[in-house]
């Protein structure tokens, strides 16, 4: 997943315009994505999956025109991704509990979350090395300082401090864009 | 198939797609579709031979922008609809407008007519006809929608469906007009609203079953 929302909506825009090369390297870098999307979501075996990916990428090149070059890539794979989903879903003839719906609308927004993780991502490969790895532990993964300072081998005020400092550069580096 | 093969043949096949293509394709297949639906009134009941007359009638006029706007409005919303990651809310909105201006011009003659020719007014020559007449020509535009939507990626079938239905009942109900010989405003909006509203129905139910990909 360390391709940025930029990469891949050029690479759409290319494709779009006739470059077969990038038309390739962007299905290329969304198997990755839709791999890890339908992954997370559907526990079935390792070909179901593998059916998924396909069946989307195919999506993804036959109905191409249905992408707006003026609006941005990612909702409009994941769109395309989430409706092979349910139709999945749908053909195997499971309904969708009640209580299930919680979790789909935690998928909802994963795709949101995800979309704004190849930007967080982006910003955050700008930072040193040390920094990017007690933010991500702290802010992204949810961990205690005390549970990254162990996992770093660093203590608990290097991390403070570490992540202070990461953020106010980040925040820097946002307002800049 | 392995996923690496799969994007290989993909990517064999790479033909540009022009900025506006979805409008284009959407276009097309709706004039295709009204091309056809105009053979079939030329051929069965025929353009009204006093065309040229009511071209300067309210009339005319009034069942041509009735059902006109509806198909503009309906079309823009099947657009929306043809992506996956649109919504297009608002847009039907705007059908208020023209049925708001029918339902004055209704009013108003219903209003000035003596009560004994409010049956004519609503009634006219061929309230039992009209409705299903512009679902016949109505078909021809829905298959030609649905041909289009082929290449597009609708996520919500019905919704996407009953616009499709919606813009060929309009297109349908427009190309009817120049056969239909109705003056009153009633009747229009009871008899031609009710025959467009037969294909957004039926685009309804069939949107999830032919719109599936």
């Amino acid at each position: 997943m360390n391709v940025t929302e930029d990469e891949l909506r050029l690479l759409m825009s290319r494709g779009l315009n006739g470059d077969a090369a990038a038309h390739e390297s962007l299905l290329r870098s969304l198997a990755p994505v839709l791999r890890s999307y339908f992954g997370r979501r559907v526990h079935d075996a390792a070909h179901e999956v593998d059916d998924m990916i396909q069946e989307t990428l195919i999506a993804i090149h036959t109905r191409r025109m249905s992408y707006d070059r003026a609006r941005p890539f990612m909702p409009w794979a994941y769109a395309i991704a989430r409706y092979k989903l349910v139709d999945h879903f749908r053909r195997r003839g499971a309904s969708i509990a009640v209580d299930e719906l919680e979790e789909w609308h935690a998928a909802e927004s994963f795709e949101d979350a995800s979309a704004a993780r190849l930007d967080v991502d982006r910003l955050l490969s700008g930072l040193p090395d040390k920094q990017q790895a007690v933010i991500r532990s702290t802010k992204i993964d949810g961990a205690s300082v005390a549970e990254t300072a162990a996992k770093q081998g660093m203590s608990e005020a290097d991390v403070k401090v570490s992540v202070h400092r990461g953020l106010k550069a980040l925040a820097a580096k946002a307002k800049e864009q | 198939m392995e996923t690496d093969d799969l994007i290989l043949r993909l990517a064999r096949e790479v033909k540009p797609v022009s900025a506006r293509a979805l409008e284009t394709r959407l276009f097309g297949c709706v004039a295709a579709g009204a091309a056809v639906a105009f053979a079939a009134l030329y051929l069965t009941l025929g353009v009204r031979a006093d065309l040229a007359t009511a071209l300067t009638s309210f009339p005319f006029w009034m069942k041509a922008g009735y059902t006109a706007s509806i198909a503009a409005i309906a079309i823009v919303v099947a657009a929306h609809l043809a992506r996956p990651d649109s919504r297009p809310g608002r847009w039907y909105a705007l059908l208020i407008a023209p049925t708001l201006l029918l339902a004055i011009a209704a009013a108003t003659q219903v209003a000035t007519s003596p009560t004994a020719q409010w049956p004519d007014l609503f009634f006219g020559m061929s309230a039992s006809k009209c409705s299903v007449r512009i679902l016949g020509f109505a078909t021809p535009v829905f298959v030609g929608l649905m041909w289009a939507f082929r290449s597009f990626a609708p996520t919500r079938l019905r919704a996407a469906g009953s616009a499709a239905g919606l813009a060929s009942g309009a297109v349908g109900a427009a190309i009817y007009v120049l056969y239909c010989r109705e003056v009153s405003a009633s009747f229009v909006l009871s008899w031609y609203t009710l025959g467009i509203l037969l294909p957004a129905i039926a685009g309804a139910l069939l949107g999830p079953r032919l719109l599936r990909w």
